[in-house]
Formats: structure tokens, sequence, C-alpha cells
């Protein structure tokens, strides 16, 4: 691998990971499109994720920096004294519950899956799916706002109608979380399926985003933990990975700042769009190209 | 009495997911891992001292609303 396609690859992960388009998707759809030599079953790709993953992670630690101060602290708290009194109490213990099932999914399955599906054309088709989902949610979404708030005047009081993170019960948080699975499958976006299932569970458009980076946090940030070693044990351009990650983290803070702006009152249409014509045009070109 | 019932299960179960963790970390169970010749395997160990603590802070949780 280069370094302009390391660099590409970095900007491309950071982009990606946040916005609800599957970033295991395009890391898959885009090197095969563009004809780019590089194998990803090679020894040194690997670690090349692990430091992706790592400056994604470094990212979203930076973004919610002092809630991640009280929730480290609330959970211990709520842990210790076997009761949650605090907002920052429930949200700990919220996200631990939607940690365990996506963690318990990519630990047993991760492997399987990647192995059976590691295609471009099946990416493809799972972006496509993607689509689908993302254009689902919002359709179930629009019925509960006329459900709920049928008088709202603009899309802002609209949203004002739904719920904060820490008011969701532990049973949607852990349905959440293991939405966080069916992101193993490529081309189905971890934050697409978390936000949007934090949608159907009644959370705010911008704290459902909220919901989704902070529960990314952790999995995203032990993947990349785990593989250590592996990075260490391989012989690998550290310096050009490493300014990838980088890269990768700038995308990933950036990607945030703007989408937790974007989603005071936007939607998960425009993205579930793009998927389904990206998938669709990709499956294309991969199926009739010479 | 069913919180403490609750408490105790989760407890037994703590026990039950560390005694997976370190079997895992010892190579003696092969199931579902990526690489069968790896002499450990760590992640899945993890995800089971992961789950014992969980049992346990489930059972503190038991515990105290049985107190309350």
């Amino acid at each position: 691998m280069s370094l302009a396609q390391a660099l590409f690859m970095g900007l491309l992960q950071g982009a990606t990971e946040l916005f609800p388009v599957s970033s295991l998707g395009h890391a898959v759809l885009i090197p095969s499109l563009l004809h780019w030599s590089f194998k990803q079953s090679d020894p040194s790709f690997v670690p090349f994720l692990v430091l992706l993953h790592l400056g994604t992670a470094g990212a979203l630690l930076f973004v919610y920096r002092t809630q991640w101060v009280e929730i480290i602290r609330g959970f211990f708290t709520a842990a210790l004294r076997g009761r949650i009194e605090r907002p920052s109490e429930r949200l700990a213990m919220l996200l631990v519950v939607g940690t365990i099932p996506a963690g318990i999914l990519g630990v047993f399955l991760e492997h399987q899956l990647k192995s059976l599906f590691a295609s471009p054309q099946a990416a493809a088709i799972f972006l496509i799916v993607n689509g689908l989902l993302m254009l689902g949610f919002e359709g179930l979404r629009r019925r509960a706002e006329a459900r709920v708030a049928p008088a709202a005047k603009s899309r802002v009081e609209q949203e004002e109608s739904f719920a904060a993170a820490e008011q969701i019960s532990f049973k949607a948080a852990a349905l959440v979380g293991a939405c966080q699975g069916l992101a193993l499958l490529p081309g189905i976006s971890r934050s697409g399926v978390t936000i949007g299932g934090g949608l159907v569970a009644g959370l705010r458009h911008q704290e459902a985003a909220r919901f989704s980076f902070l529960l990314a946090t952790p999995i995203i940030g032990a993947a990349g933990v785990l593989e250590i070693p592996q990075l260490l044990s391989t012989t690998v351009p550290l310096a050009e990975y490493v300014a990838a990650a980088v890269l990768a983290g700038l995308a990933a803070y950036l990607s945030a700042r703007f989408l937790l702006r974007y989603f005071r009152s936007g939607r998960l249409d425009p993205y579930g769009w793009y998927c389904a014509a990206a998938g669709a045009i990709s499956l294309a070109l991969l199926t009739f190209r010479p | 009495m069913k919180g403490n019932s609750l408490a105790v299960g989760l407890v037994v179960l703590a026990v039950v997911f560390l005694l997976l963790a370190g079997l895992y970390y010892e190579g003696v169970i092969q199931v579902f891992v990526s690489d069968p010749q790896s002499k450990h395997h760590t992640s899945h160990a993890i995800l089971f001292s992961v789950l014992a603590i969980a049992s346990l802070i489930g059972a503190n949780f038991a515990r105290a609303k049985r107190a309350a």
C-alpha cells in the first residue's frame, strides 16, 4: 500500500465510521472498484485497520471527553452502591447493557461472518440493504411523529417530543446494542443501525446519534487495543500507518461534530438513498466491468 | 426473597463466566474461535471476564433492591 493509498483509506475510514454509510462496506468496495492491488488478506492490513480504529476511538473520546469522565464516575458509583440515582449513572449502565450484546456477537461471530461475506459483491448488496434499513427506520419514525407530535410547527419542535439518551429503557439499550452485531456484515453501518434503533426506541435524532457514538467508543477502542500485539509482531510501515490513523481521527472528529449538528433537525433519508444508490451502482460495476 | 435468589443466581453465573474465561485463556475451549492453533484466546477470555463483572454488578443491584 502506497502512502497516498494509506492516507486515503484513513480519511475514508474516519469519515465513514460515524456517517451511517458503513465504513467496512466502503473499505471493501472502493479499493476493489479502483483496482488497487493491495490485498486485504495481507498480514499487514489488520494492523493498519487497528491503528485506524484507534484513531477513530481517540476522536470520539475527545468529542465526549467531559461526558466520559461523568460516565466512568457514574459507572463506579452506581455499581458499588447497587442503585442508580443520577442521569450519568443511568447512561453508564445503559452503555454497559448496550455494549455486552455487541461484544458477544463481535467476539464469537466476527471471524466467521467476515470470511463468509468479505467479497465486494456481498458488500454492495448489504449496502443496498443498509439504505433500505435507513429509509425503513425513518418511515417508522414519521409514523411515530404523526402520533406523538401531530401539531408540531417545525422539525425542532417535533424532535423535542422525543426522549434523551438517558431516558430509554434497558431493554431498548440492549436491543440497540445488539443491532451493532449487524454491522459485522460489510455494507451494514454500525452507526446507521444504532441510530435507527435509537429512533425506534423513541430517542431524538441528535440523542440517537449521541448514544450511538458513545456506544461505539468502547467497542471500537477495545477492538483496536486487543489487536495491538499484532501491530507489534508484524513488520509494518509504522510512520505511514500512524499518519493514516491521525487522518482517520481528524475525519472522525469532524464527522461527529457535523453529524451532531445535522441531526438537530436532519434525518437518515439522504444516507439511506446514498447507500441504496452506491450499492446498486457498485454492484453493476462489479458485475459488468470487463 | 426474589431479589435474594436473583442475586445468588447472578453470583453463580459470575463464577461460571470466570471459569469460562480461564478455560478460553488456557486454550482448553476452542468453540467459535478464529484461530484454533492459538495457545490463548485473549478476546474470549476478556469477554467472559467482563460478563462476570457485569453479573456481579447485577447481583449487587438485586441485593440493594431487596434491602431497600
